[in-house]
């Protein structure tokens, strides 16, 4: 057995106490982390060195100390292992003068497999309709679906995927995170960054949250969101009545503070839906009328951060 | 279709797009309207001189280099500004191989654009004169400094965002100046590469030796076409080598 939830018993990849740094910028210190079979979530705020770390990963990026290994070799020095890889990147990488058919086919040149694979690919992603169209004409979303298109020819080992669901709608977002849940349960090994918690939640049971280039927490879902319990939610509150909804909110017992701002109040909460079930009483009682109530930081920004001065 | 041929194919669908394809043809057409106007007025006789003082000098300082850099710049430095670089990088293709690719199609697609603008400037001068004889050499010469033309903005491209400044630069301070002024910088001039073969592959070059133009760029160079084409793949493969090395060890933004 493994002495950290950050590590695996059977890596695919492995980051063994990695940093790299840019000039003076630090992005990545001193991080250990394994990946196996499965998925993987890689959360962490934006800047918070998840793109960094999947670079390393992938070979794309030499750390400045400590080692990476996929599948046992430096991918930097044996090219061979990325007939096991493929990474779908953040930015779009893609010609915009291909179609995604000619795309997808050339990554499965590329990548030495069977051209066939490429067809199977872009159903995969229900890109069929539009795989005729010259790729620049494609909306964000479509941009994404021909990058992981690209990425699945010949159904490789290790997936890595990098803010795969950006653009994405609801309904594409549905379906991808179903292929990439298919892809663990035949045994692939697929990490995923995001810094959407609830994304991650619906993909993947094993969790590494990242901040400021440093490991911050590392664990099946729950674990992580029983650390985040404690930590105070910060809850924007519209109402015609500002000053008498601060004066009553304050003697709710679950809420930490009130600032108010103009007509706007901002709240601070260790109990969302507690808050959120109470303001309707208050606001009756005060015959207020509230127009808007909803969390501030859907980044979940400062979660990480608490996560890291817990440490 | 294998990985290198794939490579070619849409590595040159890549750096010939419309509006340079446009662009760069107009530019190519320069020398054989040149040509054709100068041909208007001088007698046949004097239309090989004519062609070597003006189509021939247009194509050498300005189309082959011009195009080359353009061409060459976009190759693999479009590739890392675009992040598509990485889409190559993670395939199981050895760097050697993706360098080596990109090299081809930046020469194919330069000598489409160069070799026709030379090539048609010499078919205007074989149908107002009679003289076909430098349309073959003019053509394999300039095939030949289109290779080292290409290594070399291949190489800047992917080391530099301003490669076509520099290689403009390069152009005037080196090929334009130095080169013209100190003789044994001919020497290391690119453009003299493949000048050096089309005056060892004309047939006719006693006569036309008498051309200043040609001799003043020569300098103390002596003419031969395989040292040229043995300069040039030297630079390619030096090129090629330098620049895997580099995509090995560099990190991929």
């Amino acid at each position: 057995m493994t002495e950290s939830p950050a590590l695996v018993e059977h890596p695919t990849v492995e980051a063994r106490a990695v940093s790299k740094w840019f000039g003076q910028k630090v992005a990545v210190s001193d991080l250990s982390c394994s990946f196996g079979p499965g998925i993987t979530g890689l959360l962490g705020p934006n800047g918070a060195g998840k793109t960094t770390l999947l670079r390393m990963l992938t070979g794309l990026l030499g750390p400045s100390d400590g080692e990476v290994r996929i599948m046992g070799k430096d991918p930097r020095r044996s090219p061979e292992v990325y007939r096991h890889l493929a990474l779908v990147p953040e930015e779009d990488a893609v010609y915009g003068f291909q179609t995604a058919r000619e795309f997808v086919a050339y990554s499965a040149v590329l990548a030495g497999t069977d051209p066939r694979s490429a067809e199977e690919a872009i159903a995969t992603v229900r890109l069929e309709d539009s795989a005729d169209r010259p790729i620049s004409g494609y909306s964000k979303g479509m941009r994404q679906r021909a990058k992981v298109a690209a990425a699945l020819v010949g159904r490789p080992d290790l997936l890595v995927l990098d803010e795969p669901l950006n653009g994405t709608d609801p309904v594409q977002r549905a379906h991808l995170i179903d292929t990439f849940r298919t892809l663990a349960r035949e045994g692939h090994t697929v990490i995923v960054s995001s810094h959407v918690l609830a994304e991650v939640e619906r993909m993947s049971g094993r969790v590494l949250a990242m901040v400021d280039g440093k490991l911050a927490a590392a664990g099946d879902i729950a674990a992580i969101r029983r650390a985040m319990s404690h930590i105070p939610y910060r809850v924007r509150i519209e109402t015609d009545l500002p000053r008498r909804m601060a004066a009553a909110l304050v003697e709710i017992d679950s809420v930490a503070g009130v600032e108010l701002d103009g007509e706007t109040l901002h709240a601070e909460t260790t109990d969302l839906e507690g808050l959120g079930r109470s303001i309707a009483g208050v606001a009756a009682r005060l015959d207020a009328r509230v127009s808007r109530f909803e969390p501030e930081d859907e980044s979940l920004e400062s979660v990480f951060r608490y996560l890291v001065r817990r440490r | 279709m294998t990985a290198f041929r794939a490579m070619i194919r849409w590595s040159l669908r890549h750096i010939l797009g419309r509006k340079r394809l446009v662009g760069l043809g107009l530019f190519g057409l320069v020398p054989a309207v040149v040509m054709a106007v100068v041909g208007q007025t001088a007698s046949d006789a004097s239309l090989l001189k004519e062609f070597h003082a003006g189509p021939l000098l247009t194509v050498l300082f300005g189309v082959l280099p011009i195009t080359t850099l353009v061409l060459g710049a976009a190759a693999l430095g479009e590739e890392r500004r675009d992040g598509t670089l990485s889409f190559l990088l993670l395939r199981p293709t050895s760097r050697t191989s993706i360098v080596g690719a990109k090299l081809a199609s930046v020469w194919l697609g330069s000598f489409l654009i160069v070799g026709g603008s030379v090539g048609l400037a010499a078919l205007v001068l074989g149908v107002r004169s009679g003289h076909w004889t430098p349309f073959g050499p003019v053509l394999l010469a300039m095939a030949i400094s289109t290779l080292a033309y290409a290594a070399a903005a291949l190489a800047l491209g992917y080391l530099t965002g301003r490669a076509v400044l520099i290689g403009l630069a390069y152009l005037v301070i080196l090929e334009n100046g130095l080169a013209l002024a100190i003789d044994g910088m001919a020497t290391v001039s690119l453009m003299r590469i493949g000048l050096t073969a089309y005056w060892a592959l004309l047939p006719d070059r006693t006569a036309a030796v008498a051309f200043s133009e040609i001799n003043q760029l020569m300098a103390s160079l002596a003419p031969g076409a395989l040292g040229a084409a043995a300069k040039a793949l030297v630079i390619a493969g030096l090129v090629v080598a330098g620049t895997a090395w580099l995509l090995r060890h560099r990190d991929v933004a």
